[in-house]
């Protein structure tokens, strides 16, 4: 059992430790007195300083010149990115016009829509695909690379959305329209202020709408944020008990039964999610983090998305978007048939259901 | 007459001055002064729309169309719970700032002052309490 | 026999519709939100109760008619507590309440209006 030694700070371990970790070297026992009193004075002098800023504050000559600079960059820059993004508009109008003019006629005999691919759908889709939702063995297993795009435009944009909002209630991007913080955020993260020179809002605009967002650090301290929330109503929340694992189970009864009947990734995903929106509602955001938080999002919709990669994957291996896969297709009409779709509906249904939940968390409180 | 012929007869009867009823809700929606208004109209054209929607698949044979209208009444239940819940939570946030205008002005002030300074004298002022503290039981040992 | 259920479940659809339209007329007639929520929920309840079951009459029983039952159930737990929420949000919020309701003197939760 080893003691620490009384001239520990004098010893070559805790200087090798302090020369490791990149602390500061202390200072010597007999000048700690001198040491405080300097950080003292320093502190003085900065509170002063800050005083005299705040004095200062007015009269300062280079404000207007600064704002006068950035404004007018800002006007040059704004006035060439329009005329570019209406040149860039107007070149794509004319491709699309151009490819318009070689189109064949609407419902002419020999237009490429009326050919035999329509045809080979109807007839052999069932064969081919096992599905008897002729419209799910297209979009899942004819054309399910373009499904798999669908798929990442609403990882992208929750992913978008969770970026603009976080970025927006951080303390350190409050904006530009406080002077006295201009010192301390030198160390140049991304500021409120470039955000709305890259956007466009103005500087009141953006210093508006973080006081009406909800980032709880902005809010006065007299009225917190869960004040605001509405109290949990015992009513709603006795329906909610019964009513949620209903919506549940219905869509998870859709999830399934997407190759049988209408429906399938994507709604039955909208049901799950709304089911959670309503457990929400019912129970409020601390009861809802016990079982999906942020945590559980990122595993949830990262392994989904991962997972519908790698049948894709696997489709593009086989070739033919997986007609010839080894899968076996199964009997025509059980649960269990058509192969790899089941598993894309259930993928997609937990893609779309946490992407519900996700816009709406993030949109009412701007966390989850 | 068979009962096929007839049954069509209703149900277009019926289809008909339902959707007469949902174009007055409609007008109650526009014109409703309160926001309880308005939705108290949406939700009854959820409600007709629902019935609608039974009765074309009576009709039209079509099974599925019962999953839709399940899934269309709990969205409409959905859209009033989230509608009441965050247009509450916006009314108090409202009337907090009309209370205490200035306490929201205050509150960035405030509220950015906290965040620590990032200067290096604290951080160092801060390592040198840590060592007194280290120096006191170092002392007691 | 087909005749008299033809009969039965057009009675219960035409009820239906009969109150519905009550609904509609109670909407227009009514001076204040409270009012009108209580002729709308007359629609959620009743009115979708008679036209389903009317539906459920004339389809038989299978599938269907189950699905039919699931979508009256629903409406039965959900519409009262969308009109309760909205009731509540009306009185917190409206300034005509006292002109409109009697109201006893009460100490509210979070009554910050």
């Amino acid at each position: 059992m080893s003691r620490i030694r009384k001239d520990y700070e004098q010893s070559f371990a805790h200087r090798f430790l302090v020369f490791v970790k990149g602390d500061k070297p202390l200072p010597e026992e007999d000048h700690l007195e001198e040491w405080k009193t300097r950080i003292a004075e320093v502190k003085e002098t900065e509170q002063t300083a800050d005083a005299n800023y705040i004095e200062l504050k007015e009269p300062d000559p280079y404000e207007e010149a600064r704002h006068y600079a950035q404004s007018s960059g800002v006007r040059v820059f704004r006035r060439v990115y329009y005329v570019l993004a209406f040149l860039m508009c107007l070149m794509i109008i004319g491709m699309l016009i151009m490819n318009v003019a070689y189109m064949p006629l609407f419902g002419s005999e020999d237009s490429p829509t009326n050919n035999e691919v329509a045809e080979r759908y109807l007839e052999k889709g069932s064969e081919e695909t096992g599905v008897v939702n002729t419209v799910t063995g297209m979009i899942l297993q004819y054309r399910a690379f373009d499904t798999f795009g669908e798929t990442n435009v609403l990882f992208v944009a929750a992913c978008s959305v969770m970026i603009l909002l976080f970025l927006r209630t951080e303390p350190e991007n409050a904006g530009p329209k406080k002077p006295r913080r201009r010192r301390k955020k030198a160390s140049g993260t991304m500021t409120g202020h470039e955000f709305s020179l890259l956007y466009g809002t103005s500087e009141d605009n953006l210093s508006k709408q973080e006081t009406d967002g909800a980032p709880s650090c902005v809010w006065p301290q007299s009225v917190a944020q869960e004040e605001l929330e509405p109290e949990p109503d015992v009513i709603l929340q006795n329906v909610a008990r019964v009513v949620v694992p209903m919506i549940f189970l219905f869509g998870l009864y859709i999830l399934l039964n997407g190759h049988l009947s209408p429906g399938g990734g994507f709604s039955g995903g909208a049901v799950i999610g709304a089911g959670l929106i309503l457990y929400n509602a019912a129970f409020g955001f601390r009861a809802t983090r016990r079982f999906f938080d942020e945590k559980i999002y990122d595993i949830i919709k990262v392994g989904s998305l991962c997972l519908y990669a790698l049948i894709i994957a696997y489709y593009l291996f086989t070739g033919a978007n997986g007609i010839d896969s080894a899968v076996p297709l199964g009997k025509l009409g059980n649960i269990l048939s058509s192969g790899l779709i089941l598993p894309i509906n259930l993928l997609v249904g937990l893609e779309v259901a946490c992407t519900m939940y996700a816009f709406y968390a993030l949109f009412r409180r701007g966390t989850f | 007459m068979t009962i096929s012929a007839a049954s069509g007869y209703l149900f277009g009867g019926v289809i008909i001055v339902l959707v007469l009823i949902m174009f007055a809700c409609l007008l109650r929606a526009i014109r409703g002064p309160e926001i309880a208004d308005r939705i108290v109209a949406v939700n009854m054209l959820g409600t007709l729309t629902i019935m609608i929607i039974c009765i074309l698949s009576l009709w039209q044979k079509e099974s599925y169309l019962l999953d839709v209208a399940l899934i269309y009444a709990m969205i409409s239940f959905l859209a009033v719970v989230v509608l009441t819940r965050v247009y509450l939570g916006v009314h108090r946030e409202h009337m907090r700032d009309q209370a205490h205008p200035a306490c929201a002005e205050d509150g960035t002030q405030s509220g950015e002052t906290d965040v620590p300074a990032a200067d290096p004298l604290s951080a160092f002022s801060a390592q040198d309490s840590e060592n007194a503290s280290a120096d006191g039981k170092g002392g007691v040992q | 026999m087909e005749w008299v259920r033809f009969i039965i479940g057009s009675l219960c659809i035409l009820c239906g519709l009969v109150i519905a339209l009550i609904a509609a007329f109670g909407l227009f007639r009514f001076r204040y939100a409270m009012n009108r929520m209580h002729a709308a929920a007359m629609t959620d309840t009743l009115g979708i109760l008679m036209v389903l079951l009317g539906l459920i009459v004339l389809r038989g029983f299978c599938f269907d008619s189950l699905k039919l039952g699931l979508i009256i159930l629903f409406f039965w737990f959900a519409s009262p507590v969308s009109s309760h929420l909205l009731a509540g949000m009306e009185v917190e919020i409206s300034d005509r309440l006292k002109d409109n309701c009697e109201i006893e003197e009460t100490e509210r939760k979070g009554g910050r209006t």
